[in-house]
């Protein structure tokens, strides 16, 4: 109804009501504004009026009424917190009766049009993949969701295990703090393999916001802040069944059902329920490179939800249970037929991971801007691991808790959010023989303020303490702003700092198929960061342009130090160490169904090392392209009857280390640095719908770039040079796919 | 830069071809009376439409439920389209909706419910 489409299951709901009272001429405009959501009509007080792209404003009295001389806008802002804000075309009406909807009815039931878009609102700069966008690269779970976008890339971390990693602003994925549905998810143990562990089908659409996030989920979110939505009861299709095949012999099969348990007629449903499924395996052996090594590792996954919804005036209460298997299988394919032992080299893991978590709001249905909410959460992880000798257990115990109370100060503009959080965290891992134990029990408060000055302003202050048990008091502020300048032009302002406590091991998990010997020069303080950035965001008709800037600096970060070729070292950085990330990004809609995107992003990341040889010297981050570019098009037939995609990435030169197996490395400040080459990727799809059927067809890396050897002395992989931790490229060359999507009972 | 390049002009080739193979050949319209009720209906009855074969437009009227359809006149028939439209749950002229799709329907857009618009 605003600037983006926004459509509603809920018809009901969809169209603001508006009766015209009188059609003469007047000076000024006068109307009430009410909410009719329980089927009696309130007066909303306090409501902005204003008219669009002007300064003239008013706001509504204790009976909900307002008077606004006419202006030369014709177009009538009408918004209030916790109601969607609505835009009215004015000619020379006088008398108006305005119905707002409260945002607790629409929030669940928005489906964005367009496949990526801009959240226009949020003062962070927030970018949302919808499942439009996630159908554009069908396979297969979170750490394929990035590829149509332009600010997360995501990477293979090695040449054995299969984990995926992304980035983000030049950093890794462990500096973002990764929510499923506002839960802080993939952290801990889980960053190894967590993008691998959320089924594509099972998304219903994904955040992504730049910088600075919002201290109401915690201090974890250093460069960014990714929620993801997963499909809901009461909105999902009762049945969706997809299959996936691939050319390397991966199968998947995806089930999620959802049902709502009706009553009488008249009645709306209070319960529903869903169960999301997830199967996949790949059982070939695959070896294009010829190393007699595993490009990727044979592995099982069985994955469920089972999650419920209440819903009544009252309250909404959401709550279920997860759980995760998962194993896999890698490293070298037979016996080293020169050598005489009968040695083989192995990497395997399993995975168990059990979850339960819980969600209940209460609600003010007469003053929709109040609420309070209590997130529960709670987690159980075991991970499993060999090395070749080396084996590696890991697990991890979290209780999470989250009170958030909203309200208002007098009116709307000026609203907060307070509350408690409660973590606790047990660590228990063990390395060769290595032992880390690590209990964290963590009590924070936070308030975040939110100020509004009419569309053009919103500024919001936050504040977190939290009471570490090993690490004392945390106090983590930030700040965001949002200045819209015109109605297409809008300016976003961040900073805010940033605190986590590293988990080396779980972190630089690639790094451990290799050689290395692990060494720990000191003992790990936590990572502490400041982030700001600046960015702005035009749009013209249906296109955009994207601009934004950001630094990182460290106060503390944890380095893992490769250089040397028989080691891993880790310690707390000392000296500057930063990460400095630009991008550009153009959407275009030239004409209806046909969408372009081009790209270009600009990291610049420095670290500095030299801590084990007594040295200082900062050098560039390993394993960050400088530049990449992204160029996208996309193109639909109504109705997606046809649909057409093809993603190309072109990936700059790199930072590696030294892999040549006569280099000795004896100095940071003399030691030669090396690059790996720029390359390409180019992934396509095409699907095809049907009344009730999707099916797809597509090409991964259709170019079959590889990184010719990924792993350094495959052959003998126990001598001291072997490392298969530094592959930069593709392991595996093109992947074509295929699948099928059946939906039931969608509730449109 | 000239892999780029070349796959930049492929992709344009293939953008364009796609979009010229989309121009319908030989098309005629067609009016049908459907037992549609609502919003909910039209879209459905139009997105459903558009994805099947041969239907190159439609558009349902919710003053007199009469559904606009333009069609390729050899991939598909007036016949068919109506079978396609009772299969979605809805009379179609004289062909009556097919029960089972009809009774999945929800309850607004029944036969049975009364009048509204909206």
């Amino acid at each position: 109804m605003r600037n983006h489409i926004r459509q509603s299951t809920n018809w009901q709901f969809l169209m603001l009501l508006l009766i015209i009272g009188s059609t003469s001429f007047a000076q000024n405009v006068n109307g009430v504004v009410l909410d009719k959501s329980n089927n009696k009509e309130e007066a909303i007080i306090g409501a902005t009026v204003n008219w669009l792209g002007t300064k003239t404003a008013t706001t509504t009295d204790i009976e909900g009424k307002f008077s606004i001389a006419r202006a030369k806008s014709k177009k009538l802002i009408i918004s209030f917190v916790g109601y969607k804000s609505d835009t009215l075309d004015i000619s020379n009406e006088t008398e108006l009766r305005v119905y707002l909807q409260s945002e607790y009815q629409l929030q669940e039931v928005v489906v964005r049009s367009s496949s990526t878009s801009m959240d226009r609102l949020s003062p962070i700069h927030t970018e949302i993949l919808t499942s439009k966008a996630l159908a554009k690269a069908a396979c297969c779970n979170l750490s394929e969701s990035f590829e149509t976008n332009a600010s997360v890339s995501v990477s293979y971390a090695d040449a054995v295990t299969g984990a995926k990693q992304i980035q983000l602003l030049g950093l890794a994925g462990t500096y973002v703090q990764t929510n499923v549905e506002n839960i802080p998810s993939i952290r801990g143990l889980a960053t190894t393999f967590g993008l691998n562990y959320v089924p594509g089908t099972w998304i219903q659409s994904i955040d992504i916001g730049k910088g600075a996030g919002s201290v109401v989920n915690g201090y974890e979110a250093m460069t960014g802040q990714i929620n993801i939505e997963l499909q809901k009861p009461d909105l999902a299709e009762k049945v969706y069944l997809n299959t996936y095949v691939n050319s390397l012999g991966r199968g998947e099969i995806n089930l999620n059902l959802a049902h709502i348990f009706k009553q009488k007629a008249e009645i709306k449903p209070k319960w529903s329920v869903a169960l999301l499924t997830h199967g996949s395996t790949m059982q070939t052996t695959i070896d294009k490179n010829n190393d007699n090594f595993y490009d990727l590792p044979k592995y099982t996954q069985a994955n469920f939800i089972n999650r419920w919804k209440y819903e009544s005036d009252k309250m909404v209460a959401q709550f279920g249970i997860k759980y995760l298997y998962d194993t896999r299988l890698g490293g070298q394919i037979n016996k080293n037929p020169l050598s005489l032992d009968k040695l083989i080299y192995r990497f395997s893991n399993t995975t168990n991971r059990a979850e339960f978590f819980s969600k209940t709001a209460k609600l003010y249905q007469s003053k929709p801007y109040r609420g309070l909410g209590l997130i529960f959460n709670g987690v159980h992880h075991d991970s499993k691991s060999q090395f070749g000798f080396r084996p590696y257990n890991g697990k991890q115990q979290t209780l999470y808790g989250n009170l958030i109370y909203q309200d208002i100060f007098g009116n709307t503009n000026h609203s907060y959010k307070a509350g408690l959080s409660f973590l606790y965290d047990n660590y228990d891992e063990k390395f060769a023989d290595l032992i880390f134990k690590r209990k964290e029990i963590v009590k924070g408060a936070f308030f975040e303020y939110t100020y509004k000055h009419l569309e053009k302003l919103t500024a919001v202050a936050g504040s977190r303490l939290d009471f570490h048990n090993l690490y004392g008091t945390i106090f983590t502020p930030r700040l965001h702003v949002l200045y819209n300048t015109t109605e297409n032009t809008a300016f976003r302002l961040s900073a805010g700092k940033g605190f986590r406590t590293a988990n080396p091991l779980a972190e630089y998990f690639g790094n451990l198929v290799s050689s290395r010997t692990v060494r720990f020069l000191e003992a790990i303080r936590p990572e502490v960061s400041w982030n700001y950035g600046i960015s702005l965001t035009k749009t013209f008709g249906k296109s955009n342009l994207i601009i934004d800037l950001f630094h990182t600096q460290f106060q503390n970060q944890l380095i893992g130090d490769t250089e040397h070729p028989n080691f891993l070292y880790f310690y707390n950085s000392q000296g500057n160490n930063y990460a400095n990330s630009a991008q550009i990004e153009l959407n275009l809609m030239p004409i209806p169904r046909f969408e372009l995107k081009v790209a270009y992003r600009y990291s610049d990341v420095w670290q500095t090392l030299g801590k084990a040889l007594n040295q200082e010297i900062t050098v560039q981050k390993m394993f960050v392209p400088r530049d990449r570019i992204l160029f996208n098009v996309g193109y639909a037939l109504p109705y997606d009857k046809w649909k057409f995609d093809v993603t190309l990435q072109y990936n700059g030169q790199r930072r590696i280390p030294n892999l040549s197996t006569t280099y000795v490395h004896t100095s940071y400040e003399a030691m030669p640095i090396q690059y790996a080459p720029a390359f390409v990727n180019l992934n396509a799809q095409v699907s095809r719908s049907f009344r009730r059927w999707d099916i797809y067809l597509g090409g991964e890396n259709i170019t079959n770039f590889r990184q010719k050897d990924p792993i350094v002395t495959p052959d003998n992989p126990f001598g001291s040079r072997f490392d298969a931790g530094s592959a930069w490229g593709p392991v595996v060359g093109r992947v074509i796919y295929f699948g099928t999507r059946y939906k039931l009972g969608g509730r449109i | 830069m000239k892999k780029i390049i070349s796959i930049l002009a492929i992709i344009l080739t293939i953008s364009t071809l796609v979009s010229l193979a989309a121009e319908p050949p030989k098309t005629a319209e067609l009016k049908i009376k459907t037992s549609a009720k609502c919003g909910m209906c039209k879209k459905r009855i139009e997105r459903d439409l558009g994805v099947s074969k041969g239907i190159v437009h439609s558009n349902l009227n919710l003053d007199d439920k009469v559904v606009t359809i333009t069609y390729n006149t050899k991939k598909t028939s007036p016949e068919k389209i109506k079978e396609v439209i009772s299969k979605i749950g809805y009379d179609a002229d004289e062909v009556v909706a097919n029960q089972k799709s009809h009774d999945a329907l929800p309850g607004c857009c029944q036969k049975s419910a009364a009048s509204h618009k909206d």
